[in-house]
């Protein structure tokens, strides 16, 4: 036998890792783009999104782009005048310098948000009060101050801060959330869907996370055979 | 120089470097999967649906072949009635082929999502994962080395069978059962 030959192995071994990790680093996150096709798609769910919303209470006052008078009516009819914090409002956008997507949901003094850039993903949650929220997770943070249509802040996830501002966004934009336990593992995926069409998500299993299927709003998701129906924050937000 | 020996002399003192070789590399990895920012992402081998399935399935292959390496090695050593110069080589190359099989998986594990201690079942793999590398590079080292013990081969290999089987069951056999059979 040549006596190099176990030498060669753990060399080719190391050299094999060595690859891969350059090749991990170099590797884009997986944020997905959407194809002209899919944005047309994406706008005709959202004008039946819009529709479905109409029917239903408070999230209308949410509508439009310039929603920070609506915002300030809508709260100021609420039992404690002097904190005009919105009862109930969505967010979603862009982390600076990052390019994962933020998502935060507000509702009655609760907030949670979901922070993903295809590889790395948290769970937040925390208080609305006079306008800004604070939110904790496991090694994350979130502080914004929410007026103007936004959410304006900092998100720190682990050693990393970002600065971000997230547009009011609506159904079927925002946040999504799936769980589910199987044979005692427990399963919990996270999407966010921007207005654009941008979509990011994840799902654990057991502390595992990977890349999560993509999400079309009022649709189920396979994930490896297992079903997962995400929800909105009006679903989980007692729950997280 | 086993021309001026007849028979060499066996210590331990020959297998002092790669067992602290050894020892240092599974703590590096522990410590490096510990205190590294988890990635959640790692470039693997493409064709399987998630990194999670690639994972299960090139350590069971791994495993599998850490059976033929447990075989081949009985047959070397005259315990089971095998002969032939093809055992040599097959215990070689598979072992080789069976350590490049770990290697995306490991990767995945410590760069994208570190050494975890939440779960015991990842306690207990996270653990294992560097130890068996630690195991491993002792073995490559001992292996040039003579005058060795005539146990260490045999309690270096049957701790990396071990240990791989350990992980095949925290990992593999867990994803089978959890999620089932699937690529």
């Amino acid at each position: 036998m040549s006596r190099s030959g176990p030498l060669y192995t753990l060399a080719a071994g190391a050299v094999l890792a060595v690859g891969l990790g350059v090749a991990s680093t170099a590797a884009s996150p997986a944020i997905q783009q959407v194809a002209a096709a899919q944005d047309a798609t994406s706008t005709a769910t959202d004008t039946a999104g819009t529709a479905t919303d109409a029917t239903g209470p408070a999230v209308a006052a949410q509508d439009g782009t310039q929603t920070a008078p609506a915002t300030e009516v809508t709260t100021s009819a609420t039992p404690e005048p002097s904190d005009t914090t919105p009862k109930k409002a969505d967010y979603a956008g862009v982390a600076q310098g990052n390019g994962g997507l933020v998502a935060i949901a507000v509702r009655n003094g609760k907030a949670v948000a979901y922070f993903c850039d295809g590889r790395i993903e948290a769970w937040l949650k925390g208080t609305a009060e006079n306008n800004t929220i604070t939110l904790e997770g496991k090694n994350s943070l979130i502080t914004a101050a929410l007026g103007g249509g936004k959410a304006q802040g900092k998100i720190q996830v682990g050693k990393a801060k970002w600065r971000f501002a997230a547009p009011v966004v609506k159904k079927p934009s925002g946040l999504y959330r799936a769980t589910a336990i199987v044979r005692g593992a427990k399963i919990v995926g996270g999407w966010i869907l921007l207005p654009n069409g941008q979509e990011v998500g994840r799902v654990q299993i057991d502390g595992n996370g990977e890349p999560a299927p993509a999400f079309v709003p009022g649709t189920a998701l396979d994930y490896y055979g297992v079903p997962l129906s995400p929800q909105d924050p009006d679903a989980f937000i007692d729950s997280l | 120089m086993t021309h001026t020996q007849a028979v060499p002399r066996q210590t331990v003192m020959p297998l002092l470097v790669p067992l602290v070789a050894g020892g240092l590399v599974a703590v590096a990895l522990g410590v490096y999967g510990r205190t590294h920012a988890p990635t959640g992402f790692a470039v693997g081998v493409a064709g399987f649906s998630g990194p999670l399935a690639m994972k299960a399935w090139l350590t069971t292959g791994a495993a599998l072949l850490a059976v033929v390496q447990v075989l081949s090695s009985l047959a070397m050593w005259g315990k089971i009635k095998v002969r032939g110069t093809w055992v040599a080589p097959l215990h070689r190359w598979s072992g080789r082929i069976a350590f490049l099989l770990t290697i995306p998986v490991a990767l995945h594990c410590l760069y994208a999502l570190g050494a975890q201690f939440d779960v015991p079942r990842v306690l207990a793999h996270s653990l294992l994962g560097c130890f068996f590398y630690g195991v491993f590079t002792a073995k490559m080292l001992a292996l040039p080395k003579r005058g060795l013990p005539g146990w260490t081969l045999p309690v270096l290999g049957g701790l990396l069978f071990t240990a791989l089987t350990g992980l095949w069951v925290t990992s593999s056999f867990w994803f089978f059962t959890t999620i089932g059979v699937r690529f």
